[in-house]
């Protein structure tokens, strides 16, 4: 058990060191050598019935910017305090950087997490709060200015640094609980929705800030969201997890335009969902009638689910002879500034379209509509 | 193979867990255990105990005790404890309603002032209460000694003979309590009032023509949980109190409380002092059950904190 | 109209109740500085009574009792209680109605019941044994079991208010369980840790019951030289030394006041 604990700790800090003297010699910013992640058969259960993980298996790349997606209770956050060291499997192994870590306590890791809450000590300012990971690993008093001093510059700080903590703004904390963990310089950096507390404005401003730092950094950061935008705007790869499962990994837009089941896609935000009770080669029947489909979306069962994306869909245009065709009625417009959605109801079945607005005449309310889809665009879903 | 080891520090976990709780817990709790739980469990085997030598208890196990606490004797029955008791009772009714209508204006008055000074008014009020009993006390005996303005006073308006003072006595045990025990009900009273939901209160100002009824309906049934901590704040000391009595009320102004440690001070009598120990222990747990089961049913059911 | 004549007459009987709390502590000062040996004459004014109790060696060496009595068993009560307090919070989780019960025992058990209680358990002890004669170590001891509660108690509120991911984040950034306690819990609940001892401490000099019964020969403490005297009925410098404890509560309750608006700025 101590073993390879203190083989972790030793590599990790002559790792540190010899990367500090390079950052002195270049007078600029290195990039570290990032770890990959690799989860094998984690299982947790909380009480007798909640199962917050069931047997998953995951793989993260060096360098990658990871979001794990999905709704409260999911356990993706379960899963992130794993990585970190704060939650035990019941079993399989956490493995950072090739190295089996499960038995290894969170202040033995390499790891270092940005928290829901930010966590800030009260009792410290905030260059103390700063330090206190290098302070913790011995670093010497010197090193921990130079380091916060770097920090403070690199996550532009300015003069917040010498303030107490509770004078400052959820944004600031924000930025401090960051530059906090980025200070110690980890192999793997977790963020548990680092941004669900802030408004939308500043929100959308850190997203961009977060990803441009994680690829100058070129940092293994490990995202947890339960917002499906902000995951897609950041990731490189996404897991959507749902009930202790991963329903599907991959990048965003394969994860949007091809979710894997009909969770991922609602997930996703897709509301267009259609029954299928029969297919062929190149059809599916539906709700909605018989549709053309490419070939390549023919599956083994027959049943499932017809993926009708809105922005798909043409309204009274001219189209090709493949295309799919429908009659419809719209029942609401809801007039968005750079789109138009319309809220339709073909075969009596409500659809979602929306339109690019580029001048042309809206529909009204009531109006009779042509709705067309090119085959390819339509993708099949598993229950 | 590897998932046993696994399940191997799953359970060393479970243990280090348990090795905390221990590490942690068990000095206080045993310190607790040791030199409280198992002295009150020995005073209440003392009370079914007989009456040895020096008052120290003896075996054979008896009810003797709780017959001389009824008031049975060698000369056959006496009232004196029976009194004592009464007077226990009658003294703490007396004092917690004093206290009540004391406190009840006091603790308004505060909550109606700038909020800059409501910090000092309650420290102006609990102030005394952090100087000893005993000298608190003193100062009483002080104040209502024979020959003081406040004795004089009340021989002029007859309510004591001439040359007498106005201690020992049953009244100034009353006042001794009262005084003591004034700051246990303003406290929490003026939580109840600073949380007091004033629109509620306009409400029934327009509702109801007087401001009587106003306060009876609206204010009142707010400050019910606040009173009810204070009640139990302040009754269930009285109702044991020793200093007091000892030192205002003289022979005549016993209280249980004093019936009990002369048993042990004078050492006379220690399984008849644990009888009556264990009388006080059951009032005192019939309070504060009856506190909590009348707190629970208005629905505000907060712990009281000192 | 009517509400000016209720205001006022609630300011009027504040002020009669202020009066009422703060006559008999006057009184006692007032005649502390009285020329004669008298509570209800004011001969002239005099400092003999203090003079004297410089000279009474029972007193000097009830006040050094009380002062270690009081020291030490907040300072114990403080480790013990800190450790209860911490243990509470780490286990909360879990099912301990018992050790709330047990922690609750010492505040609504009725003084006098808690003090003979000790006395009887101590002087049968000491009567089989021989160990724990009544004196300051057994105070000490039945002054730590009431101090305890109060310190848990505190301590355990003030960490029930912390984030709990304070503690995650700790481990996170690399302490150790000892560096954790040392760098990151104590400097947190350090407030908590200061009030808890002087609160203890004044439990501690406040107590007269328990100390009463508790007590040897030897180990009076000022409350009961205090009451020794005033049941001889010899009470000449009494009210000196009484007056000199009320001056120590004044400035204690000052301080707190400053305290209070410092924390509060």
């Amino acid at each position: 058990m101590s073993h390879p604990t203190t083989v972790a700790k030793t590599t990790d800090q002559g790792a540190t060191e010899s990367r500090s003297d390079s950052a002195q010699q270049s007078g600029e910013r290195e990039r570290r050598e990032p770890s990959s992640i690799e989860l094998k058969g984690l299982h947790k259960r909380f009480g007798k019935h909640t199962v917050a993980l069931d047997d998953v298996d995951l793989t993260i790349e060096a360098g990658e910017f990871f979001t794990l997606l999905g709704p409260s209770g999911c356990g993706k956050t379960t899963l992130l305090r794993m990585l970190a060291g704060l939650e035990e499997p019941d079993a399989g192994h956490v493995c950072i950087g090739g190295q089996d870590v499960t038995d290894i306590p969170p202040h033995k890791r390499s790891v270092n997490t940005v928290f829901q809450s930010y966590a800030l000590f009260p009792h410290l300012s905030v260059r103390d709060n700063l330090a206190f990971g290098l302070r913790m690993r011995g670093d010497s008093k010197k090193e921990q200015r130079r380091k916060v001093d770097e920090v403070a510059e690199f996550i532009q700080l300015g003069s917040l640094v010498d303030r107490p903590v509770d004078q400052l703004s959820g944004g600031q904390r924000q930025r401090i609980a960051l530059a906090r963990a980025l200070i110690c310089e980890p192999n793997v950096l977790l963020l548990d929705e680092p941004l669900s507390a802030l408004d939308a404005g500043l929100r959308g401003q850190l997203q961009v800030e977060l990803q441009r730092i994680q690829k100058r950094l070129g940092m293994t950061f490990v995202f947890v969201t339960h917002d499906q935008d902000e995951a897609m705007v950041m990731s490189d790869r996404i897991a959507v997890l749902d009930g202790g499962i991963i329903q599907q990994v991959g990048p965003p837009n394969e994860v949007y335009e091809h979710p894997r089941n009909a969770f991922v896609a609602r997930f996703m935000g897709h509301d267009n969902l259609f029954a299928i009770h029969a297919s062929g080669d190149d059809w599916v029947d539906t709700e909605l009638g018989r549709l053309h489909i490419d070939p390549a979306e023919q599956r083994e069962e027959q049943d499932g689910w017809l993926l009708v994306r809105p922005e798909t869909l043409e309204l009274n245009a001219e189209v090709p002879e493949n295309y799919n065709q429908l009659q419809g009625k719209v029942m609401e417009r809801l007039y968005r500034g750079s789109r138009v959605e319309y809220r339709l109801e073909v075969a009596g079945v409500t659809m979602m379209a929306t339109a690019s607005n580029l001048g042309q005449r809206l529909l009204n309310v009531g109006d009779q509509v042509t709705v067309s889809v090119c085959p390819d665009d339509l993708v099949r879903v598993a229950s | 193979m590897v998932e046993s080891s696994r399940m191997a520090s799953r359970g060393r976990a479970v243990v280090g867990e348990s090795r905390h709780l221990l590490f942690s817990v068990a000095p206080g709790a045993t310190w607790i255990v040791v030199f409280l739980v198992l002295p009150s469990l020995y005073l209440m085997a003392v009370a079914f105990m007989t009456n040895g030598p020096y008052g120290l208890p003896q075996m054979p196990l008896t009810l003797n005790s709780f017959e001389q606490l009824a008031g049975f004797g060698f000369l056959g029955w006496s009232p004196g404890n029976l009194y004592t008791l009464l007077r226990s009772l009658w003294q703490t009714f007396l004092a917690t309603v004093l206290v009540v209508i004391v406190a009840y204006p006091i603790a308004y008055y505060i909550t109606t002032c700038r909020i800059k000074w409501r910090a000092i008014m309650l420290l102006l009020v609990v102030v005394p209460s952090w100087t000893n009993q005993v000298i608190r006390t003193f100062g009483w005996m002080n104040l209502l000694a024979p020959g003081t303005p406040l004795s004089d006073l009340a021989q002029w308006l007859g309510f004591i003979p001439p040359n007498m003072g106005l201690y020992p006595s049953n009244f100034a045990v009353t006042l001794g309590l009262v005084y003591n025990f004034l700051p246990f009900m303003v406290l929490p009273l003026y939580a109840a009032f600073e949380k007091l939901d004033t629109a509620q209160v306009q409400a029934a100002q327009d509702l109801y023509a007087s401001p009587l009824r106003a306060f009876w309906h609206a204010v009142f049934p707010q400050t019910l949980p606040g009173l009810l901590a204070g009640t139990v704040l302040v009754a269930i000391p009285a109702f044991g109190m020793y200093v007091i009595p000892e030192l205002l009320g003289g022979g005549k102004g016993m209280m249980l409380g004093n019936l009990v440690a002369n048993q042990f001070a004078g050492g006379s009598n220690w399984p008849l002092g644990a009888a009556g120990a264990i009388l006080m222990l059951i009032a005192t747990f019939i309070g504060l059950f009856a506190m909590r089961r009348i707190g629970k049913r208005l629905g505000g059911g907060e712990e009281v904190v000192i | 109209m009517k509400k000016r004549t209720l205001q006022r007459g609630l300011s009027a009987f504040w002020w009669l109740t202020l009066i009422f709390l703060y006559l008999p502590l006057a009184v006692v000062v007032f005649f502390s500085f009285n020329a004669a040996n008298s509570a209800a004459r004011f001969t002239g004014f005099s400092l003999r009574w203090y003079e004297r109790l410089l000279g009474n060696e029972q007193i000097i060496s009830a006040f050094w009792n009380s002062m270690v009595l009081a020291i030490v068993s907040a300072v114990l009560a403080l480790v013990i209680g800190c450790l209860l307090g911490y243990g509470m919070y780490r286990h909360r989780h879990r099912k301990l109605g018992w050790l709330i019960v047990l922690i609750y025992l010492p505040i609504v058990l009725p003084d006098i019941v808690f003090g003979i209680s000790e006395m009887a358990f101590f002087v049968s002890i000491h009567r089989y044994t021989g160990l724990l004669q009544p004196g300051l170590l057994t105070m000490i001891i039945s002054h730590v079991t009431f101090q305890i509660p109060f310190v848990a108690l505190i301590v355990y509120s003030r960490l029930v208010g912390l984030d709990p991911t304070l503690f995650e984040a700790a481990k996170d950034l690399y302490a150790t369980p000892f560096k954790r306690a040392w760098h990151f819990l104590l400097p947190t609940i350090k407030p908590a840790l200061i009030s808890a001892f002087f609160l203890s401490f004044t439990l501690s000099i406040d107590d007269f019951v328990i100390s009463f019964f508790t007590s040897g020969p030897e180990s009076a403490t000022l409350p009961i030289y205090i009451w020794g005297a005033i049941k001889k009925g010899v009470t000449p410098e009494i009210n000196a030394i009484a007056a000199l404890m009320i001056g120590a509560v004044a400035i204690a309750a000052l301080m707190s006041l400053l305290f209070n608006r410092q924390g509060q700025r």
